[in-house]
């Protein structure tokens, strides 16, 4: 057997023959997820297409509420009712409105271990790439097959292999490392490709960094971007899956489509600047930017670790006095933490707004978004024009930025504030 | 066991050219720009297609005058973003018949098969001009512009994507296969 990288291991695996880069083939699903946005429509789909019929495996089906929540007009009222229905009479698990970011429900709930493959109607879901797992955004029509089926059609991606060396300085992070990648791969640059993130600063970073890392993925087009789980992250997923976990890796050897080097030796904090995540500045070529609103979460930057991030800055101090400072913890489990660590405390006290976990401002579907003219700093992964609001412009950056600039009013160096 | 998809093989029928007027967009056409992310609770598809294309440059010109059968052409990247199906259910209703992209983004371009919308990449998309008249033969991998008078090639279409386009989309493909739901069953055949 030819050496090989970890999707074509996944994939050898899930078809159960070798595969290699470019074979269109079909593998069993391990797990079907949908949300609250475009699951109605997988259900109706699969009501059209499969009448009452029994979903392949109940246990591998799971449905999150994490965009429009709680549900904000009669019309996602009765979406979400239609979730709630069709989950209790076909005895799948509802995670509802009191939980959170889909993908990070799923890993928290013991869904997810190296190796699986999941797909959802997400376009992030392959930040489960740092758990190991081949997560896989799609639509209404593909979730509701592979919810009848379990199995769906791949084409095999080639894997490029990016290499990261060096160390991080004081205030910056993987949300800085992931825009300087994408500055120089552009929007399309990881199009049909799987990418692998490795090297020695990779090897130490933790599970929300990796999430960091691997969510970003979406943003150069990519199929999914992983890391071989760490001891840490293997025993953060042990602890919460039934059975003994195995991890996954790349074969030694040459088997990548090419390599990239970076060395972030040096690097400052980056922004991406209005409307497109790979037009990367360095905070200073934009610094002094008027900012109406910060938004601090997300499945890219919602972990407890992000807001303690932005809790270091802020603490003691009060957000600029025109600023909105909306703060959304990625999970429910990740805002008990954050108040246990005293976290609340210190975003009430600057000025924040503290909103029920959520994917947030992710999209026009969630309170907060922006007035025409108005600009915001986001630590989210996307800015395509008009996402937020017809007219207002976003920067995408870290929460130490973010932190930064909500003290400031206008885009600001972390390392300049005191 | 019989591998059904040697049964597709032989059953599968391209589809007939396509005919029809070029509107064309930019690089990096997101599905926001596609299907603005207000209208993500629509459920109903008619709806869906008032808003196909609405949040580009042109998206009220190209509501207003999309006539059925023209063809959407594109620069690198188009559908990029998020995986709403909307964006490919919301132009294929406007009328767009086939999509002609330099390059697509993976879930729409997936979204587009199972919703029988035939979407192809074309290096030589770039030399298509707004208005041009345009005539696709998928199986031949060709687009005939007849304003310019010049052929251009086309990736070519993998079979089963030309198999799940003919009989109007994946949950249609699988239940004409009649066996599906067969986990463990592995990959019936590796096809390119």
């Amino acid at each position: 057997m030819h050496q090989m990288t970890i999707i074509e291991k996944i994939f050898s695996r899930a078809s159960g023959r070798p595969v290699k880069p470019g074979d269109l083939i079909w593998v069993d699903l391990d797990l079907v997820a949908m949300r609250d946005f475009g699951g109605p429509n997988v259900v109706g789909e699969y009501q059209n297409s499969f009448g009452s019929s029994p979903v392949f495996d109940p246990d591998r089906v799971a449905i999150t509420f994490d965009l429009h929540i709680p549900a904000r007009d009669e019309k996602v009222a009765q979406n979400q009712r239609r979730l709630r229905d069709f989950a209790s009479t076909q005895g799948i698990r509802l995670f509802d409105i009191n939980t959170g970011v889909g993908q990070h429900i799923l890993f928290e709930n013991g869904l997810v271990k190296p190796g699986d493959i999941i797909v959802g109607t997400d376009s992030h879901m392959n930040l489960l790439g740092a758990l190991g797992a081949a997560g896989f955004g799609m639509g209404t029509t593909d979730i509701a097959a592979g919810m009848y089926c379990g199995r769906l059609w791949f084409k095999v991606p080639s894997t490029v292999r990016i290499v990261i060396k060096g160390k991080l300085g004081e205030y910056v992070t993987a949300k800085d490392v992931i825009l300087l990648i994408i500055k120089k791969m552009g929007t399309d640059g990881a199009l049909n490709r799987a990418l692998e993130f490795t090297g020695p600063l990779v090897d130490s970073l933790s599970l929300a960094q990796r999430i960091t890392l691997c969510s970003m993925v979406t943003e150069m087009s990519g199929d999914i971007g992983f890391i071989e789980p760490s001891a840490a992250v293997l025993k953060f997923i042990q602890d919460r899956v039934p059975g003994k976990i195995g991890s996954i890796s790349s074969d030694s050897g040459e088997k990548f489509e090419k390599t990239v080097e970076f060395d972030v030796d040096g690097l400052g904090p980056l922004v991406a600047c209005p409307h497109s995540p790979d037009n990367v500045k360095p905070v200073g070529e934009v610094a002094g930017t008027a900012v109406d609103q910060v938004f601090i979460g997300s499945c890219t930057n919602g972990r407890l670790e992000d807001l303690q991030l932005a809790a270091r800055i802020l603490e003691g101090k009060r957000v600029e006095k025109s600023m909105r400072l909306i703060i959304v913890p990625a999970t429910m489990e990740v805002a008990r933490e954050a108040l246990k660590a005293g976290l609340y405390d210190i975003f009430l006290e600057s000025g924040a707004v503290v909103t029920n976990p959520s994917c947030a401002l992710c999209t026009t579907g969630h309170p907060g978004i922006l007035a025409p003219g108005e600009t915001m700093v986001s630590t989210s992964n996307r800015n395509f024009i008009g996402k937020l609001g017809k007219g207002a412009e976003v920067y995408l950056a870290s929460p130490t930025v973010a932190a930064a600039t909500a003290l400031t009013g206008k885009i600001t160096d972390p390392r300049e504030i005191e | 066991m019989t591998p059904p998809m040697k049964r597709a093989r032989q059953s599968a029928s391209p589809p007939a050219l396509i005919r029809g007027r070029a509107w064309l967009f930019g690089d990096d056409i997101d599905t926001d720009q596609i299907y603005p992310g207000k209208y993500l609770p629509l459920t109903d598809k008619s709806e869906m297609a008032r808003h196909a294309m609405e949040g580009t440059e042109r998206g009220a010109e190209f509501l207003k005058s999309v006539k059925p059968g023209d063809i959407l052409v594109a620069g690198r990247n188009f559908g990029c973003g998020s995986s709403r199906e909307h964006a490919a259910i919301a132009i294929h209703g406007a009328g767009i018949s086939v999509v002609i992209a330099v390059s697509l983004a993976r879930i729409f371009h997936r979204n587009c098969v199972n919703t029988a919308l035939p979407a192809l990449e074309s290096a030589g998309a770039r030399k298509i001009h707004d208005g041009d008249m345009l005539e696709i033969d998928i199986a031949r991998g060709e687009i005939k512009n007849e304003t310019q008078g010049m052929v251009l090639k086309t990736e070519p279409m993998p079979e089963l994507e030309r198999e799940i386009i003919s009989v109007g989309g994946l949950l249609k493909y699988l239940k004409s296969k009649g066996d599906m739901g067969i986990r463990g069953s592995g990959d019936q055949g590796v096809r390119k």
